[in-house]
């Protein structure tokens, strides 16, 4: 796979979410095909190599930021943050929309509580949307 | 079944009576996330009965209120990792340090893979290799889950493979016959001579790469989860006597005995002091092997 070096997309992150440059130079970013992956690594990726650090961003048709990302840099974001109630989390981690939550803000939002982040969110309408994946929505039996 | 080893384990009452019964769980907190006293006070919330190993990053979990250590949202935030400590020993044996290189050979599903970025802190490089995709899968998803970005995952034949760089340290956790392991997976069958004869073949061209890909001056850790000498003092002998290794001694504050002396006619006393042998019945874990080697 071909692994193209693609710091612009620190911006994203810095513009859309107001991360720091000091957290995100730790980060280089490099582009593949549909996806976007933030490496802290210093060996520059091989061809072989089938992933490089974390996928950070899904960039088919728009940019998509990613819940394992957002879920390592998302406590530092100042701009499109939403903080739920541990019940509301638990609902948006299950992959409920939730409405009366996102107020003013439109697009891709940091979902956090007070302790954790929680993962990607869209608001939409006014609607809040998980955009959790499956595998890391919690079953029944857990705590 | 383990009657063969009766001559080279100690205690081997207490090792059939520990082989016998299911291990206890181990975990790590991964400190790439969150500091240790947060989520062991988070567990014990939550009704988890832990006990820490002396001054290691390494719980035991003596009571749960969930089936499997798994089932909690601490987890699925890569909060910590679900890992038998000697199953640790050979990443904090390795001791990798921030910025340096390191290739983990056969490094799925993770565990040693995402400990030892958590001790690099995430900056350096690891290159993580396995063989199947299935095994791939799962080292994926456990880097993603634990937040580490300090890692390129590649797929291939770790005997042959050009991993394109010399590297600080290696880690080869080297497929083996699984006999420590079975205490996790009671139906694993007792491996024979032909397995252990393949494996050990195999080990060897394992580690014959690895020293292709070891800087001059790098440090090698070699681990297996078997007992069999076959898969474990003779290939270190080997990497001793055919590829001019310097072998180390292994130190680790971890309940074990040193490596067996002598094994169906052969002699591995220029080895066996240096290297540890981890019992199941000495800490209530799995079986490792483990050796520290040089490259001259």
């Amino acid at each position: 796979m071909q692994y193209l070096k693609k710091d612009d997309y620190r911006n994203y992150f810095r513009d859309v979410f107001g991360i720091s440059e000091d957290i995100l130079k730790n980060y280089h970013f490099y582009e593949t095909r549909s996806s976007v992956w933030a490496y802290s690594g210093d060996i520059a990726p091989i061809s072989e190599a089938e992933v490089v650090g974390v996928r950070a961003l899904r960039v088919r048709n728009i940019i998509k930021p990613t819940t394992s990302f957002l879920r390592i840099i998302g406590k530092y974001a100042t701009k499109n943050v939403i903080f739920v109630d541990e019940d509301q989390g638990m609902r948006f981690l299950s992959g409920e929309s939730l409405s009366e939550i996102c107020q003013s803000l439109k697009g891709y939002v940091v979902v956090r509580t007070a302790s954790d982040v929680l993962g990607c969110g869209l608001c939409r309408d006014g609607i809040l949307i998980s955009q959790v994946p499956k595998k890391y929505r919690p079953d029944s039996t857990w705590l | 079944m383990f009657e063969k080893y009766s001559g080279i384990i100690p205690d081997f009452e207490s090792f059939l009576k520990a082989v016998a019964t299911p291990q206890p769980y181990w975990f790590r907190v991964n400190t790439l996330k969150i500091g240790e006293m947060e989520l062991v006070s988070r567990l014990s919330d939550k009704g988890f009965i832990i006990e820490r190993f002396r001054n290691l990053n390494a719980y035991k979990i003596e009571s749960m209120p969930v089936k499997h250590p798994g089932a909690t949202l601490e987890h699925s935030f890569g909060y910590y990792y679900v890992q038998d400590i000697s199953s640790m020993v050979p990443a904090f044996v390795l001791d990798p340090k921030p910025g340096e290189t390191v290739l983990d050979m056969a490094a799925a599903p993770g565990s040693k893979t995402t400990l030892m970025a958590a001790l690099m802190k995430n900056e350096g490089s690891i290159v993580a290799n396995d063989t199947r995709a299935s095994r791939l899968r799962a080292l994926g998803s456990n880097v993603e889950r634990l937040g580490v970005t300090n890692v390129m995952i590649t797929k291939g034949d770790a005997r042959t493979m050009n991993f394109k760089n010399q590297y600080d340290k290696i880690l080869l956790d080297a497929p083996c016959t699984g006999e420590g392991v079975i205490r996790k997976n009671p139906k694993h069958g007792m491996p024979g001579d032909r397995e252990h004869r393949y494996f050990s073949q195999l080990q060897k061209s394992l580690i014959k790469n690895a020293w292709n890909h070891l800087d001059t001056g790098g440090k090698l850790v070699y681990s297996t989860c078997t007992f069999n000498p076959l898969e474990n003092e003779e290939v270190v002998q080997y990497a001793v006597s055919k590829l001019k290794m310097d072998i180390l001694p292994v130190e680790f504050p971890v309940p074990h005995v040193r490596g067996v002396s002598f094994w169906e006619g052969k002699d591995y006393t220029d080895i066996s002091n240096f290297v540890m042998r981890i019992y199941p019945h000495l800490l209530n874990t799995g079986g490792m092997f483990i050796a520290v080697l040089e490259k001259r």
